[in-house]
């Protein structure tokens, strides 16, 4: 490469920073707040070089020293460390690739300069493929590698092309590259697991977590994100029963409910009972690890889930994508066999000092029922003539708080009587627990699917029954039943979303429903296509041996084929322009002259030919001589009107029955 | 009579050089010899990731093995995207140079120490533009060139003149980084092209007279007056802009240098008498200084060496056999013309 010669013209150059940027933006809610602004100063001093086009000593006397470019990219590393306490994981990575390459945009100027920068944009568009992969980002990574793939075309050593020449190529390139990149991400061998894992901030997933204050949920009431996704293949769950189960919490501390991440004790078998469903469950990423299911699922095999011993199927692995389960669900379900006496321990345990009047009730309630169920019957009674409220925007509870909420506010949602409930039940001497989860769904009727929203979340509690095992017990049922049904009566409208229903806009709610049915495909079966889901696929493709082995020759022959139908595509073969009336009536004669013998010789001119033709075959010159002659006038002449040319080739095709005339009489 | 300073040639590791060496013979034996004109096919052309493709090829495996470890799938989808890209771009390379026709090489003669330059007349017969070419000799800077969907070019390379003589071209190089110059295709075109190389021009000696004639004065020198030429042809780089036919050039023809066969020159007989002192190539510099001395001042001159003679002469037609007589002292007659 000329030192002289910028490597990247201007084109190109506002190519690579626009790409730059672009994808640094996609980056930026996991990159410090600081690198973008960083990296857009770095891209607008680069911009103005631009003016010194052609001079490039005032260009390399513009540029920063090394000094000073060493001391900027310490300063830039010092920021990431002091943005993020590390230079390990996804977004100090990230970060720190935005602040390097600014930096190295200010030295910038050879080709493999800009080999580096443009491999770092590439690496930045990996980075934020691989934190967010929602469907509205898809036509802007689309768009982001188009540019850099652009950009990357201005790089070949040879004159500068346009940008539009530069892009036109781009896509083209893209286009004819998209075969291979479909059949490798069907076909490339996935990795069922990770084999190496970077720490990993903790990420703000929106959802249920690992405790549950009252505050949480009605939060997450506000959230119209998805939270799963059911795709039945059978019958589908009754709007009351729609009850998806999550992370089952056990320590109360008067405030906050606790998951316990040891076992009470091995898992106490299930006899399932009623209506069968069989469904794939499509969890959106989550911070509690557990795959919300629809109660009571069956144990999945091992590799898949682990089923806990309070009914959790806990991910192998922490739950950052959305991940599809094949699972079936049972409407009823029993346990048998006795609590173990941790468990009970546990599941009775109530905070020291605390809810006294609560304790007083349950010791009331207790003495007037005969048995365990009678106690539940009786508080639930309790809970649905006591005047109780639900809403979502209660009084703050004091240190009491269950006192306060069942003898003084009386006004509350499922997480206040699911811990109120608890408490109740735990004071009576009956082992109860909360389960967070969802409650409800809306079936998409353009996807087919049951749609579960962050705003469906729910939280109830499971009661121990001697005999009948863990019963689910939901206070909110008695208190509001219509927090039960309101799903269907949703439903019935079709309009679900928040500003449709406002607005009342049939198609917009439909339109509304389709973007959600898109947004499943895209989750099922492009982000969350998987290890599983690919043998799964080879399976419908009728490679049945599951051992990779036909996949590779199912990837093979893809290769194979692709590269023949690039070989054809891109063949250089002259494309000869069709030849005109003119020029096709004169070859016509010249094969006719050619079968009688006298072909034309390759150097020939046509004159020339006329001229040989004269000597050695005077039977045909006198045919052949006046056309060639106003052939070359033609071809070679002034510009001369249609007519004329009509005229040559009907006496060029005359000529023929003349000629064949003459040599059948030379041949007899 | 001088050229532009040669392009600093970038200085290769030893072994690649050698390396390259053992392939181009084995390419020279692969492919025999060759005429023009040549249509570049698919047999003969090669192709190797430079160095920026092989760290790009270093970059998609790192984003491959991210995918795969996160199993994620749009990472993956970028990944194989970007590899479709990448041998798409392959193919883009060597089809730049697949079908590409050598019509014609011309080698223009010149002096020793000097780039001498090949005219290649290339034509395009593909429905696409073909870009970042380049053209080159083993030893000199490649020329870089593009040509238009249909199009024909005559593209102009140097080939380093090292030694007097009547000089083999062992190899022309056409090549292309195009589309990204992740990529380099290449052929090595071996055709029997030989460069006569005139001796180089130097020493000081005055001019032997042998002439009736006074030498002309300063003052008649031949200068810028486009009147007085006798023929043109066209430019080559290093001719001085005073001889530069600008009254064409300014009516949008070629640049083209008038050529002085003036009357005013007296006549000058250049042989060895006079230089027998001196080692043989120092004596032919000598002799061609004089010769262009000669053609400068437009004076005749005839040339008399063991085993040649040319008569006074003073047309250009005569200074080249002249230059070329010197050039060719001491070998075998070569019978190919120097010009394929």
């Amino acid at each position: 490469m000329n030192a002289e010669a910028p490597a990247l013209s201007p084109q190109g150059l506002r190519l690579s920073l626009l790409g730059l940027m672009l994808t640094a933006a996609l980056n930026a809610q996991h990159t410090a707040w600081w690198c973008l602004p960083v990296l857009a100063a770095a891209c607008a001093w680069h911009l103005r070089l631009i003016s010194y086009a052609g001079s490039a000593t005032r260009a390399a006397a513009a540029s920063p020293g090394k000094a000073a470019r060493v001391a900027l990219a310490l300063l830039l590393t010092l920021g990431v460390l002091l943005s993020f306490r590390t230079l390990n994981g996804l977004e100090a990575g990230a970060t720190l690739l935005t602040a390097m390459t600014a930096a190295k945009l200010f030295e910038a100027r050879s080709a493999r300069d800009w080999y580096v920068v443009l491999g770092a944009a590439l690496f930045l568009l990996l980075a934020a493929c691989l934190d967010r992969q929602q469907l509205w980002r898809f036509p802007l990574y689309a768009l982001a590698l188009w540019i850099l793939a652009a950009a990357l075309r201005g790089l070949n050593g040879g004159q500068a092309q346009s940008a539009q020449g530069l892009l036109g190529g781009a896509g083209r390139q893209l286009l004819l590259a998209l075969p291979l990149g479909v059949l490798l991400f069907l076909f490339f061998p996935r990795l069922p697991g990770a084999f190496w894992a970077l720490p990993s901030g903790e990420e703000a997933v929106s959802g249920l977590g690992d405790d549950m204050s009252p505050g949480d949920i009605a939060r997450l009431v506000e959230s119209d994100e998805p939270a799963l996704r059911a795709r039945f293949s059978g019958a589908v769950p009754a709007v009351p029963e729609r009850y998806w189960r999550g992370p089952v919490l056990h320590d109360f501390d008067g405030h906050t409910w606790r998951r316990r991440h040891a076992p009470l004790g091995p898992l106490n078998p299930l006899h399932y009972a009623g209506e069968a469903y069989s469904y794939v469950v499509t969890v959106e990423p989550n911070s509690h690890g557990t795959i919300v299911a629809l109660e009571m699922a069956v144990p999945p095999d091992q590799t898949v889930a682990r089923f806990t011993d309070d009914y959790q199927l806990l991910a192998p692995s922490p739950l950052r994508q959305a991940q599809s389960y094949s699972l079936i669900s049972y409407a009823q379900f029993q346990a048998d066999a006795p609590l173990t006496p941790l468990a009970r321990h546990v599941d009775l345990q109530l905070p020291k000092g605390r809810n006294p009047r609560t304790a007083t009730l349950a010791a009331r309630l207790r003495a007037a029922a005969p048995d365990d169920a009678g106690f539940v019957q009786e508080a639930l009674n309790y809970l649905r003539d006591g005047g109780f409220v639900y809403t979502l925007t209660p009084q703050r509870l004091g240190r009491d708080s269950v006192d306060d909420l069942l003898f003084d506010t009386r006004e509350g949602f499922c997480a206040h009587y699911a811990s109120a409930f608890a408490t109740l039940m735990r004071a009576g001497a009956v082992p109860a627990r909360v389960v967070t989860g969802y409650l409800g769904g809306e079936w998409n009727r353009i996807g087919g699917y049951l749609l579960v929203r962050q705003s469906d979340a729910h939280a109830w509690t499971e009661v121990w029954l001697a005999g009948r095992g863990w019963v689910r017990t939901d206070p909110t049922a008695v208190v509001a039943p219509e927090r039960i049904t309101r799903g269907a009566e949703l439903l019935s409208a079709g309009l679900r979303s928040e500003g449709a229903r406002l607005l009342h806009v049939p198609w917009l709610a439909d339109a509304l429903l389709a973007w959600d049915a898109l947004n499943a495909w895209w989750q099922d079966d492009i982000v969350g296509f998987n290890f599983s889901r690919q043998l799964d696929f080879a399976h419908w493709f009728g490679f049945s041996d599951r051992n990779g082995y036909r996949l590779a020759v199912g990837l093979g022959c893809g290769l194979v084929a692709w590269m023949l139908w690039l070989s054809w595509t891109l063949r250089s073969a002259p494309r000869a322009p069709r030849p005109d009336d003119l020029s096709r009536a004169w070859r016509r004669l010249e094969a006719r002259l050619a079968r009688a013998g006298a072909p034309r010789l390759p150097h020939e001119g046509i004159l020339a030919y006329a001229q040989r033709l004269s000597r050695t075959h005077p039977h045909l010159a006198d045919a052949v001589t006046p056309l060639a002659r106003r052939f070359a006038r033609l071809r070679y002449g002034p510009p001369s009107s249609p007519r004329r040319v009509r005229v040559f080739v009907r006496q060029a095709r005359g000529a023929r029955a003349a000629r064949a005339a003459r040599a059948a009489r030379a041949r007899f | 009579m001088r050229h532009a300073q040669p392009p600093v040639q970038r200085v290769r590791p030893p072994l690649r050089l050698w390396l390259t060496e053992r392939v181009a013979t084995w390419a020279r034996r692969r492919q025999g010899e060759e005429v023009t004109p040549l249509v570049l096919q698919a047999r003969r052309l090669y192709i190797l990731p430079t160095r920026a493709g092989l760290g790009f090829a270093l970059l998609l495996l790192v984003m491959l093995i991210a995918g795969l470890n996160y199993s994620n799938s749009l990472a993956l989808l970028l990944t194989f995207m970007l590899t479709g890209f990448v041998l798409v771009g392959m193919y883009e390379c060597q089809r730049t140079l697949q079908g590409l026709a050598l019509t014609q090489v011309r080698v223009l003669d010149c002096c020793a120490g000097d780039l001498g330059w090949i005219e290649l007349h290339l034509s395009n017969p593909g429905p696409v533009v073909r870009r970042a070419l380049s053209a080159g000799a083993p030893g000199a800077a490649p020329a870089l060139f593009e040509i238009a969907a249909g199009g024909t070019a005559i593209v102009r390379m140097n080939y380093p003149a090292l030694r007097r003589g009547r000089v083999q071209i062992d190899r022309l190089e056409l090549a292309t980084t195009t589309p990204f110059g992740l990529f380099r295709a290449w052929t090595w075109v071996y055709l029997p092209l030989i460069a006569t190389v005139y001796p180089r021009p130097a020493g000081r000696r005055p001019l032997p007279i042998n002439g009736s004639r006074p030498p002309p004065r300063a003052s008649a020198l031949p200068g810028a007056d486009e009147e007085q030429w006798s023929s043109l042809r066209p430019y080559q780089p290093g001719d001085s802009p005073r001889r530069i036919a600008w009254k064409i050039y300014a009516r949008g023809g070629p640049p083209m240098v008038g050529l002085y066969e003036g009357t005013g020159g007296g006549e000058h007989w250049l042989s060895f008498v006079g230089l027998e002192a001196l080692d043989l190539e120092v004596r032919l510099s000598q002799l061609c200084a004089w010769a262009l001395e000669c053609a400068r001042r437009g004076a005749a001159c005839s040339l008399r060496l063991p085993g040649c003679e040319l008569p006074l002469g003073r047309s250009s037609g005569h200074r080249t056999a002249l230059l070329r007589a010197l050039a060719g002292y001491g070998e075998a007659p070569v019978g190919a013309e120097p010009s394929a």
